[in-house]
């Protein structure tokens, strides 16, 4: 029975706290994201065999790469793997076919050309063999980077947030070409990333890092939508993080009441948390209807709310609106619309709307300061 | 890292090897400790040493004293010419040296001034008393007399004409008898009390003018030659050598009185 | 112009560029690689020879490798060696004094290559020697080069230390500059003219060399 997976746990206190397990599949994109200085760049390096923790194991496609109990630890070129660094790391002194064959260099002279063009091709790079990497864009080294890692026909690839160094224009276009290359790859990857909507696109798994500790992993669609704790909730950006009170559940109708600054709303059944129990909970933009004007309809009837708009900013095809549902309290929701509804329904600063919170989407985590909040 | 340890370790121990066995020299040609003093009569004896014999010599000049720590350190020398007779007694009896040696030469000092300056020079040294009393003399230079035969021969000679205390402030000390020689004829030192045989050096011939001081005036500078303890056979030859006539004439051409 | 004393101070050099190479590129990779307990007073140690007089130096090697006593003496009973009055000592001496700019150009040279670059090497499957010779080497060698010119200079103008452990003797110990010395001893001003303009010049070569290399390699390294 064989593993073509990768199997990673590190435990250390001490210089640099972590606690990570992860498992990551071949062929599954694992995306590592945190906030900078969650040691994501750690974790990276101590799977390259880079950083020694102190107690780990790494196991790749059933090779023991490291077991600090047996006290094995096998030295980066000694492992099959494939690093594309955040600033590429390419040989300045070397063109990019030589760069590339570096990674190939146990081959004859000709098989070694041969396949480097090859891969060259792969990222859409002919004709630039002779080049030096001062001469490059930087989307055309970070794909030089990503030939080389590749050449070495590694058993897991590494990116270590390879697409930060580039513009928006250039990143898009890398995007799309990670995407059509992965097809092809066999070997699990990591990417090592701060950015979220980055990993949403790319990855199939996120595992959200902080302060060294591994929160949570799963898709990046329902870490965002079932965060375990509000901590989490903040890491994937949620806007619309509130405290109450669990006033009572319902069990036949599948509800769970709650109080939350006044208002009474009802979530899905979650049993889980007690009565008069403060919890923590969280909706996202897209589980807020907005109740459109001169037509109502069936969905208003879940926790209506009634507020006025308070902010209201347009970008990229959206608009982004806070919503004021009591003056007194000033508490305001975050909803975000395409831009065509909130012109249709005539939306704008100080407009007053109407919106309803569905309840599937109200998502209770246990109990924690927020700083939003007074 | 741990190959690049194991390489410098290696470096080093075959560097170290290297460094202690013993280099043979291809043709074993002895060196020679001589006062600097000795420097152009030597030269010549030394040619003509080897237009009789074949045989050549490495000649090492510094002063006596210099000369001496270096022996009594170790150094490579076979035979060793002192500007006088203490130094070698010294050895001999640090055993360093086969015997008591030989006096092969008288040393005698001159007054000596570059060929520009107005300096008289005379040999109660009246003219240097007059210039420093006028102030007009600057520096006067001298082998210094801590480790140079010649330098305690000037100093006996100014402190008979009962110009050393008035004289110190102007003096320089030379670290050796041809430095003082240099100093003096070059100019930076308007006057030197140096080795007479120096002063005969053909290269000062028309830079200088000197004269010749009493030998009354001090202690007598017997150059001495002796063997040292690894003397080999060319040094032993050369010693004899020293000893006969032709090396004795040319001595005398140079300045020194024979014993 | 003395050209056996030019020929000593020559081999000289060329000894000191052979001993020094090896070390100075293995230290100072050291150096700029690694932290380690007592790497400041390790600088400090190597740093020396640029501040101490060469007196000093002179002085202790006199008195440390005397024959008759300590190490001198040691030396003499287990190797039948001295490394005072030859040229090993000259060599020897050369070394530790030349320490200091065969050390820090290399150092600096190494620290300038990117630490991801040398690891991006080990991921492309390279064991460390391979590192070095394939990479770190080509990337540093106009500082190495540059070090090793500075060396060469260094040795062939060194006076102090020579007079000291030297003693002067023809083919043995009596570098190009210590026969500058001895030729104006001897009034031979012609000669002493002659060997000090050629070191001169030999100096100002060094010099240019040495920038048009540190300004060479600032390009490549864009």
């Amino acid at each position: 029975m064989t593993d073509s997976g990768i199997h990673i746990t590190l435990q250390q206190a001490a210089p640099i706290p972590l606690s990570v397990q992860l498992d990551c599949k071949s062929g599954e994109l694992l995306a590592l994201v945190g906030p900078s200085g969650s040691g994501k760049t750690t974790v990276l390096r101590a799977i390259a065999g880079l950083y020694q923790a102190q107690n780990a194991t790494i196991i790749c496609q059933n090779e023991i790469w490291q077991n600090s109990v047996q006290n094995i630890f096998l030295a980066p070129h000694q492992r099959h793997v494939g690093l594309v660094f955040q600033n590429y790391a390419l040989f300045p002194h070397m063109t990019v076919l030589e760069n590339i064959q570096q990674a190939i260099s146990h081959l004859p002279k000709q098989q070694r050309q041969t396949q480097a063009l090859e891969l060259l091709k792969k990222v859409h790079l002919e004709g630039l063999e002779r080049r030096y990497p001062k001469n490059l864009s930087g989307g055309q080294q970070q794909r030089v980077a990503v030939a080389r890692a590749l050449a070495r026909q590694p058993k897991v690839l590494l990116l270590d947030e390879p697409f930060s160094a580039v513009d928006q224009v250039t990143r898009r276009k890398l995007y799309r070409e990670l995407l059509v290359l992965r097809e092809s790859l066999s070997m699990p990857m990591i990417l090592v990333t701060h950015d979220l909507d980055e990993s949403t696109l790319l990855a199939d798994r996120i595992a959200l890092l902080h302060k060294g500790e591994i929160l949570q992993t799963g898709t990046p669609e329902f870490v965002a939508a079932h965060p375990k704790s509000a901590t989490i909730a903040r890491l994937m950006d949620q806007q619309n993080l509130f405290t109450a009170l669990v006033i009572a559940h319902d069990q036949a109708k599948q509800k769970t009441h709650l109080r939350w600054r006044g208002i009474l709303i009802e979530a899905t059944y979650q049993e889980q948390f007690a009565i008069n129990e403060r919890v923590c909970w969280m909706i996202q933009s897209a589980n807020i209807l907005l109740h459109r004007r001169g037509r109502p309809s069936n969905g208003n009837k879940e926790n209506p709310l009634q507020g006025q708009i308070t902010e209201y900013m347009e970008s990229s095809g959206l608009a982004h609106l806070r919503v004021q549902v009591d003056k007194k309290l000033d508490t305001t929701i975050s909803i975000n619309v395409p831009l065509h509804v909130a012109k249709r329904n005539t939306l704008g600063l100080h407009e007053e709307i109407g919106i309803s919170l569905l309840s599937e989407g109200i998502h209770l985590m246990p109990y924690q300061i927020l700083r939003n909040e007074s | 890292m741990k190959l690049s340890l194991l390489t410098k370790q290696l470096a080093r121990s075959c560097f170290l090897l290297m460094l202690l066995s013993p280099i043979l020299r291809a043709a074993e040609i002895p060196v020679i400790a001589a006062a600097s003093n000795i420097k152009f009569a030597l030269e010549e004896i030394s040619t003509a040493f080897h237009q009789e014999t074949g045989k050549t010599l490495h000649i090492s000049y510094s002063s006596s004293g210099n000369l001496t720590r270096q022996i009594q350190q170790g150094g490579p020398f076979e035979l060793f010419l002192s500007a006088n007779a203490q130094y070698v007694v010294q050895l001999y009896q640090q055993h360093k040296t086969l015997d008591r040696g030989q006096v092969f030469a008288l040393g005698r000092l001159a007054l000596l001034t570059h060929i520009g300056s107005g300096l008289i020079l005379d040999e109660q040294l009246n003219g240097l008393k007059q210039a420093q009393q006028s102030g007009q003399l600057q520096r006067i230079a001298i082998a210094n007399p801590e480790h140079a035969p010649f330098g305690i021969a000037a100093r006996e000679i100014l402190q008979k004409q009962q110009l050393w205390d008035t004289i110190l402030p102007h003096l320089i000390l030379a670290e050796n008898a041809a430095q003082a020689t240099q100093f003096a004829s070059s100019g930076a030192a308007q006057v030197g009390l140096v080795s007479y045989s120096l002063a005969l050096a053909p290269t000062l011939k028309n830079r200088v003018r000197y004269l010749l001081i009493p030998g009354a005036l001090h202690q007598p500078l017997q150059q001495t030659a002796v063997l040292l303890n690894n003397a080999g056979d060319t040094a032993k030859l050369f010693f004899h050598y020293l000893l006969q006539e032709k090396a004795r004439g040319i001595l005398s051409r140079h300045g020194y009185t024979l014993p | 112009m003395d050209w056996q004393a030019l020929a000593l101070s020559v081999k000289l050099s060329f000894v000191t560029l052979l001993f020094l190479l090896p070390t100075g590129i293995l230290l100072g990779r050291w150096l700029a690689y690694r932290q380690f307990w007592g790497k400041s007073l390790l600088q400090t140690l190597l740093a020396l020879p640029l501040v101490l007089p060469p007196t000093v130096l002179g002085y202790y090697l006199l008195v440390a490798f005397s024959p008759n006593q300590g190490l001198g003496l040691w030396l003499v009973n287990t190797f039948g060696a001295t490394l005072i009055f030859n040229f090993q000592g000259l060599v020897f001496a050369s070394i530790i004094f030349n320490l200091p700019f065969a050390i820090h150009p290399m150092q600096r040279a190494f620290a300038a290559i990117p630490r991801e670059i040398r690891e991006a090497a080990a991921c492309c499957g390279m064991r460390p020697s391979l590192v070095l010779w394939k990479i770190e080497l080509p990337l540093a060698w106009p500082g190495i080069i540059s070090a090793m010119v500075m060396c060469f200079a260094h040795t062939l103008g060194e006076f102090g230390i020579v007079l000291m452990v030297g003693g002067n003797i023809p083919a043995e110990t009596q570098t190009i500059a210590i026969a500058i010395y001895d030729r104006v001893q001897s009034f031979d001003d012609h000669a002493a003219a002659i060997m000090s303009f050629s070191l001169l010049l030999f100096s100002m070569l060094t010099i240019s060399f040495t920038y048009w290399l540190s300004a060479r390699s600032e390009r490549t390294h864009d």
